[in-house]
């Protein structure tokens, strides 16, 4: 003590250890100078005193605690900044809470705030609550939920939220989840270390992996229709259709290899092998199909069935896995730099299809009723314009034109004119008697979207790639594909993967926009409560339930990515 | 002798046929060729699909494109944008009603859109460059708690949180309208019926006033350039700011005198026998009818009758033995004296005067007026702020004013100058072909001055808010969602942005001595400004692109318009090229100025 207070009269010497200790200096620090810190500092002095009485009169108990503990550790930081003397939690107060006075004020305010917070949301979520499923016991605890939440709605419902209309045939969701754990365990040990590349286990893997979604959605959904009987005819063919496609791999693996690699058995083998990969699920789905018209797994309507948790995990999960592809090449397509269509082939097809369409325009525009389609009935006029445009920007590359195209216009446009176009139009476009259900619809609304946005973010990583990377690829005699299979693509994507992740936590959040468009997703459920006649009105508590249930899956992703981010940096020096 | 070189071996020509596969196979050609394919496979693909859209509308068998005549063109797609819209619109700054076109309804909705953009982005800003400084604030406590912020709005879906908003927090937290609060103890009043707030208008003589202010800025310019020269002819380093300002001052204070001094436009005309030749005159007036000697008692009274109503709605009051009720004081059961003196004996009150409604409204001004024009405006502004009660008679035309006056309804009639004079005449001439006895002789014009801006402040009246402006539920949850939403972005945007300026350029600025907002301002955010914009200005076009949410909550933008004329005219496809248009139209406009400034800011680096 006696040190301390000859440190505070700044005879450093005397007590020896440690640098020199000012009070005027440290006065400056910890007050600040010039009349801007005073009037912050005045200010946030004034609201922290009056905010402490006024929790001094709400929660005495709880507001003396934290006032004594602020003091405390304010005094203890102060004290070891005197002596010079910090130890680490003295040295994190000081930099994270107490570094100046108004910073100090600050943290008092704040965290009598936080505490204040966490007391209300606890009164509100805990002890004010009713859990009880009985509407009049709930309806009595509370008053629009001012006083303490309901949750009896979200318990009632919480299957319903989770499954919707499928609550009835849990077991297609069980086998959904099956499946997933069954294929993951493995997956973990077997596609993560290179030990196991070319291993027996590790093929059937991928090979599973690759034929997963058609289980996905035989669980989910079931094949072929509803109540259909069993055929013969149909279980031959299918039989017939996978020895094909079984001798076909046999052909590719074994015969063809040994003959060397011209190019043309080259090509015969690729075929071969497709044919194989198409030709065996085919087969397998038309056993299935076959024999489930009236099983467990029979065929149901999609738009009907499917809804809450699951329809925004399926529409999710398709629109990612299939807008991923689609974005890779729309983002190549971009950047292509093969040689354009000479100009002397564009300007004359332009000019020769404006002058055949200009000749109606003078009939158009008389018939028009209003000055916008009279001056519509000249658009042809804008085609010399495109001919020149898609000289001048892309020197001919149709390729790099139609992609930047069809970017730029989803890009523009909000996601929610897609959704209503793809429910109202698409059925329009396609030819009659062809009608698709809006659940595919809506996911496809959402591939073409999210490919959009995702070509964008592997430009960005294209562009990244240093030249040299592609000029050592061409040195070593890699063709294109190979190029930037082995490459490009596998650095273009490492640098970009916080923006694909980004992305499809937005594609994720965006599915519940098809409440909108009339499908059962999450919200639409979560919606439908308040219509429910025992809990009628009532919303809060299922918005908070379910602004939790995206909150959690959305920061999953992200730490995943985070993650992911991390491991795959390792090897980047 | 010179070396015989070997003889160079003359390359052999293939043959024609050769030499074409050659060119047909070469990779460039079959490159255009594939392309010339592919463009013409998407050409066909889109002639496909119109050709079954075309089947499958004929099959729906409605003509989607009716032309003038009577036939059926794909170029009269838009033509049916001429016909009654026959819906409401909730808001907008248009005159709109159901028998306005549909054209008018879709730029009703645009205004809409816009409205909410325009005040969007700039609550944005603000809002993002607070989050994402406080994300940097060494306090950790703010630092965590922005970051929370950043963190629960990125995560969740906009619309859940644009119901959240609207269907709990503006359902069933926020007060009723009459019991609205005042926020941050400003006239701004939230309640579940949207937020009131005071509102600015502009007088006929705001213009004078301008001048004087564009005075006082090009004063302060050459002012500030001037005490420059003299720091760098004496050295000598003068406080800058504060004079230019007092100077800017001075001038716009003396422009809104001189503003205020002006030839009035608005004035009132009353009958000659109310004997009113100024303002002034108004108040001993309206104090002799109401018997007081200060025109703050009236106020007073009327705040004591408020006060017994509040005691009888307590249920304070028993006049022999039975509960007195507001109904019994309506109906007359119960008089007024007797409930002020069971009042007085049960608060020991020695004398308690009061004015009843009847009272006021009888003694009060009758006040008769063009709705929302400025002329009341100012009126009724320099009345309430004197405290004389009045009674406002607006009506939408200037005639049917008139007749109020001659039929006595009214005793003041307020207007424009020239407005009044010319209804003078008529109010005279109506006396004389009417022949009944005059309601005054002769009628007084007096100019009432008006300052160059008149504030109307919202006051409950009754059940409802009067004066000041009004922003619906829908139009207040819309902004509030896309705001904390787009927010949180633009703090992530902030944040990244002053990370990206190296600790170098810190350390830099402070070895040359500079102070903290000297870094901030000459260092700091020049760098990081250039890495700030061009996200930033996608996030506004996010912004304008997710106000098409207002479909979800109601609120009457583009898209719910738009969505409406759908279903109601059956023209899908036109509706929807219209809205897309309109869409990409905004974007490319924004991508083009974004190049254009990204090619002009980015550091030329050496």
């Amino acid at each position: 003590m006696a040190a301390l207070i000859e440190r505070l009269r700044g005879n450093s010497a005397e007590t020896g250890s440690g640098p020199a200790f000012n009070p005027a200096y440290f006065m400056q620090d910890f007050i600040g100078a010039g009349l801007g810190a005073y009037v912050w500092l005045a200010f946030i002095g004034l609201l922290a005193l009056l905010y402490f009485v006024g929790q001094l009169s709400a929660a005495p108990l709880s507001t003396i605690i934290v006032f004594v503990v602020w003091l405390v550790a304010l005094l203890w930081m102060v004290r070891s900044e005197v002596v010079k003397n910090h130890s680490t939690v003295t040295q994190w107060l000081q930099n994270n809470l107490f570094s100046n006075l108004a910073n100090a004020f600050l943290t008092l305010l704040l965290v009598l705030f936080i505490i204040a917070m966490i007391r209300g949301f606890i009164n509100y979520a805990f002890i004010n609550a009713s859990f009880s499923l009985d509407p009049d016991v709930n309806n009595e605890v509370t008053n629009f939920g001012q006083d303490g939440a309901r949750w009896g709605p979200v318990r009632a419902n919480f299957t319903n939220m989770l499954v919707f209309r499928l609550k009835d045939e849990l077991h297609r969701v069980w086998s959904l989840l099956a499946m997933i754990v069954v294929l993951l365990v493995p997956s973990l040990i077997y596609m993560r270390d290179d030990r196991y590349r070319n291993s027996w286990p590790r093929r059937i893997l991928s090979w599973s992996w690759l034929f997963s979604p058609f289980m996905a959605l035989f669980f989910m959904r079931g094949f072929g229709e509803e109540g259909q009987p069993f055929q013969w005819l149909g279980l031959i063919m299918a039989v017939g259709l996978a020895m094909l496609g079984i001798a076909f791999g046999f052909l590719s693996d074994n015969v063809l290899e040994k003959r060397g690699e011209a190019r043309a058995v080259q090509l015969a083998r690729s075929v071969l092998s497709l044919a194989r990969v198409v030709l065996i699920p085919i087969a397998i789905i038309w056993v299935i199909a076959n024999f489930s018209g009236s099983g467990p797994f029979y065929a149901v309507d999609v738009d009907q069935r499917w809804g809450g948790l699951v329809l925004t995990m399926v529409l999710s999960i398709v629109a990612i896995v299939a807008s991923f592809p689609l974005g890779v090449l729309l983002a190549l397509g971009r950047r292509s730099e093969i040689q354009g269509v000479p100009w002397w082939i564009v300007y004359p097809v332009f000019l020769a299809l404006t002058i055949f369409y200009i000749r109606e325009s003078p009939a158009a525009a008389a018939n028009a009723r209003t000055t916008l389609g009279a001056i519509v009935a000249w658009w042809p006029i804008i085609l010399p314009l495109i001919a020149f445009a898609i000289h001048r920007g892309f020197k001919g590359n149709m390729v790099a034109a139609m992609s930047t195209v069809y970017i730029e216009a989803v890009r523009g446009v909000p996601l929610i004119t897609l959704l209503f176009a793809s429910t109202i139009l698409f059925n329009l476009f396609l030819p009659q008697g062809l009608e698709l259900t809006d659940v595919w619809l809506v996911a496809s609304a959402f591939t073409l979207f999210s490919a959009a946005y995702l070509a964008e973010n592997v430009r960005g990583g294209l562009q990244a790639i240093p030249r040299g990377q592609f000029e050592a690829a061409d040195s070593l005699g890699l063709n294109n594909f190979d190029k930037y299979r082995l490459i490009i693509l596998p650095q273009a994507l490492r640098i970009v993967i916080p923006a694909i992740v980004g992305q499809f936590i937005g594609l994720f959040k965006d599915t519940s926009l098809v409440t909108l468009v009339g499908l059962f997703d999450l919200l639409d459920v979560t919606n439908k409560i308040s219509s429910q006649p025992d809990w009628l009105t009532i919303r809060t508590e299922p918005y908070i339930v379910i602004l939790i249930i995206y909150f959690v899956i959305a920061s999953a992703m992200a730490w995943y990515s985070r993650r992911l981010e991390r491991q795959l940096a390792v090897g980047q020096r | 002798m010179a070396a015989t070189s070997p003889p160079v071996p003359k390359p052999e020509r293939p043959n024609p046929l050769v030499r074409v596969l050659r060119l047909v196979f070469d990779v460039r050609v079959l490159g255009v060729l594939g392309q010339i394919l592919a463009v013409v496979l998407v050409v066909l693909f889109f002639r496909w699909v119109a050709t079954n859209t075309a089947a499958n509308i004929d099959q729906l068998g409605e003509s989607q494109f009716i032309c003038r005549d009577g036939s059926s063109s794909f170029r009269c797609a838009l033509d049916f944008l001429q016909s009654d819209a026959q819906f409401d619109i909730g808001e907008g700054p248009l005159d709109y009603d159901p028998s306005k076109s549909y054209w008018t309804a879709m730029a009703q909705g645009a205004l809409n859109t816009l409205k909410v953009v325009a005040i969007g982005v700039v609550l944005t800003t603000i809002l993002g460059t607070l989050a994402g400084i406080a994300r940097l604030s060494n306090n950790w406590l703010v630092s965590t708690l922005a970051r929370t912020y950043v963190d629960f709005f990125r995560n969740t879906p906009l619309i859940v949180q644009l119901f959240f908003i609207f269907f709990t927090v503006f359902a069933f937290l926020l007060p009723k309208l009459d019991e609205a609060i005042p926020l941050f103890g400003l006239p701004i009043y939230l309640s579940n019926r949207g937020i009131n707030y005071p509102t600015l208008t502009l007088m006929s003589t705001a213009g004078i006033w301008f001048a004087f202010i564009v005075l006082g800025l090009i004063q302060g310019q050459v002012l500030w350039m001037y005490l420059r020269r003299q720091e760098d002819t004496t050295g000598r380093s003068f406080a800058k700011w504060p004079r230019v300002i007092l100077s800017f001052l001075v001038v716009s204070i003396i422009g809104y005198a001189v503003a205020r001094s002006w030839t009035s436009t608005h004035g009132i005309m009353s009958s000659v026998a109310l004997r009113i030749r100024d303002f002034d005159d108004i108040d001993p007036l309206v104090r002799q009818r109401f018997g007081v000697n200060f025109t703050d008692e009236i106020t007073g009274l009327i705040d004591n009758r408020l006060t017994l109503e509040e005691a009888v709605d307590a249920g304070r009051i028993r006049v022999g033995g039975e509960r007195v009720t507001q109904e019994m004081l309506d109906d007359g059961t119960i008089t007024y004296e007797q409930a002020a003196e069971r009042y007085m004996s049960l608060e020991g009150l020695s004398s308690f005067d009061y004015l009843t409604e009847e009272q006021v409204d009888a003694n009060a001004l009758q006040v008769c007026t063009v709705r929302e024009s400025k002329a009341s405006l100012n009126f009724t502004a320099r009345l309430d702020s004197i405290g004389i009660p009045y009674v406002l008679d607006a009506e939408s035309r200037a005639d049917r004013v008139t007749e109020n006056y001659i039929s006595g309804e009214c005793e003041i009639f307020v207007g424009n100058l020239s407005m009044l004079a010319a209804e003078r005449q008529v109010v005279e001439l109506a006396r004389a072909s009417d022949g009944t006895i005059p309601t005054a002789s002769a009628h007084n014009i007096v100019a009432i001055t008006e300052p160059p801006v008149v504030t109307s402040i919202p006051r409950l009246q009754g059940l409802n808010f009067v004066g000041g402006g009004r922003l619906t539920t829908f139009f207040a949850a819309m902004l509030i969602g896309l705001v904390l939403n787009t927010g949180a972005n633009v703090a992530e945007i902030v944040r990244a942005g002053i990370q990206a300026v190296s600790k170098g350029q810190t350390e830099a600025a402070r070895a040359l001595g500079l102070n903290e907002g000297q870094r901030l301002r000459l260092v700091i955010l020049p760098q990081s400004l250039q890495v700030i914009i061009p996200p930033l200005i996608s996030q506004y076009l996010n912004l304008a692109k997710n106000s098409t949410l207002g479909i979800a909550i109601g609120y009457s933008e583009f898209w719910l318009v738009s969505q409406t004329i759908i279903n109601q005219s059956g023209r899908a496809i036109q509706v929807m090229v219209l809205i897309m248009a309109a869409f990409l139209s905004l974007s490319i406009t924004i991508s083009v100025f974004l190049n254009w400034y990204n090619s002009k800011v980015v550091i030329k680096e050496r």
